[in-house]
């Protein structure tokens, strides 16, 4: 083998050696070299990938958001039936909107006040990491409005249980979320996002409690 | 993420998540994006080498799968599926930024680049020994078509064939490409070498 045929053929060696070619290094040295030059390249390159970093958070908190939004993923919703309208059902109607919008104003004014107080994230961001029994009970206003729900159909207490419990830990997600990056708006959005699911779930919940 | 969510998006093995991806399962998609998040991101970074673009290309590489998840039948690995879309972003902003990526098919024809030609080839050695801080440099400053195949089969381990079928060229042109690639970084690094022992 000569040099230039091994140079020919050396970019479909991939590590294979035939004899005429570990002949042809043992009396070459520039092509031994070359070789030996180009394994550790090639070794070296493999360690690389080892040390990989990874993306910020930022970007599966966008790509979920675009999933949302052109409705990719399916969120569980509490199963809707329709019930003929009745006279007495629409008595506290007017609270559901009002509801709805406490919510909204609720999570604006603590949203808010966290983007005022960013020194205070270390301080909230404990508050946060409450224990997982902790984390995930339930306030009192929700078991009023579940035992609510059970009164007028047992059966869908634990959906909307389950629902209201998933919208908690996505609010407590979207909090800490905010509270680390302040000045991110699509943690902000996604804050918004998870006040305006409560608010969804409880207007749901209180159609469902109506007589 | 909640640590439900999380042990759950762990658990689910790609086949499962893909499945259930498929019937818009949040966690599914989680979990297939937590599995490959980092070497799509790894590819894009050392394609831009910025950590904006690199976030923002490996967000539209994974937006551009989960859109098209449908349509996908197994016929080829998940993973290539997906190289083949991160590349072709990549590749296409590379191109909105004015950047001469030069097709594949036009480059295999060069010079052939010689063993005995490198500059300062008898002077620097390299004695089969690369620091891994230079070979980043060194990769850096790859010609992006050299640089795309040399990351894919030498950092990330994807096969020629596989390749050929994320950059849509022949197998051949893939070895080509990647031997031209690996004598570029050699001449690059024997360079960077030369530089640096000449300094005081």
């Amino acid at each position: 083998m000569t040099c230039k045929e091994l140079e020919r053929v050396l970019p479909e060696l991939e590590g294979v050696r035939s004899f005429e070619l570990e002949q042809h290094l043992k009396t070459c040295s520039a092509c031994s070299e070359l070789v030996s030059d180009l394994n550790a390249i090639s070794g070296q390159a493999k360690l690389l990938e080892t040390t990989a970093e990874e993306p910020s958070p930022r970007v599966w908190a966008s790509i979920e958001s675009a999933l949302r939004q052109e409705g990719l993923i399916h969120e569980a919703q509490p199963q809707l039936v329709l019930v003929p309208p009745d006279a007495s059902c629409w008595r506290f109607t007017w609270l559901m909107p009002a509801l709805a919008t406490l919510l909204v104003v609720c999570g604006l004014v603590l949203h808010q006040r966290g983007r005022m107080e960013p020194q205070s994230a270390p301080q909230t961001l404990a508050k946060g990491s409450l224990p997982a029994d902790q984390a995930t009970a339930m306030v009192p206003e929700e078991e009023e409005l579940l035992e609510l729900v059970a009164a007028r159909a047992p059966a869908l207490r634990a959906t909307y249980e389950s629902d209201l419990r998933a919208v908690d830990a996505y609010i407590r997600d979207a909090e800490l979320s905010a509270r680390t990056n302040p000045n991110d708006e699509i943690a902000q959005q996604h804050l918004m996002n998870a006040y305006e699911q409560k608010a969804m779930v409880y207007e749901l919940a209180m159609n469902r409690s109506q007589p | 993420m909640t640590d439900a969510r999380r042990s759950q998006s762990d658990r689910l093995s790609e086949a499962e998540a893909i499945e259930r991806a498929k019937q818009g399962d949040a966690s599914a998609f989680e979990a297939l994006y937590n599995l490959h998040k980092r070497r799509v991101y790894s590819l894009c970074l050392r394609m831009t080498a910025n950590t904006a673009a690199a976030e923002d290309l490996t967000q539209e590489a994974f937006l551009q799968l989960f859109r098209k998840i449908g349509t996908f039948r197994g016929e080829s690995a998940f993973s290539t599926w997906l190289h083949r879309m991160a590349v072709n972003v990549v590749l296409m902003q590379l191109r909105k930024k004015g950047l001469n990526v030069v097709p594949l098919e036009e480059t295999m024809e060069g010079e052939e680049e010689s063993p005995k030609k490198e500059p300062g080839g008898d002077d620097v050695r390299l004695a089969g020994s690369v620091d891994r801080l230079q070979l980043q440099h060194a990769i850096a400053e790859l010609p992006p078509g050299y640089r795309m195949i040399f990351l894919l089969h030498d950092v990330q381990g994807y096969e020629h064939n596989e390749i050929a079928d994320m950059i849509g060229c022949s197998i051949g042109n893939s070895k080509s490409q990647l031997h031209k690639a690996r004598m570029k970084l050699r001449e690059l690094l024997k360079t960077s070498r030369a530089e640096k022992a000449t300094k005081p």
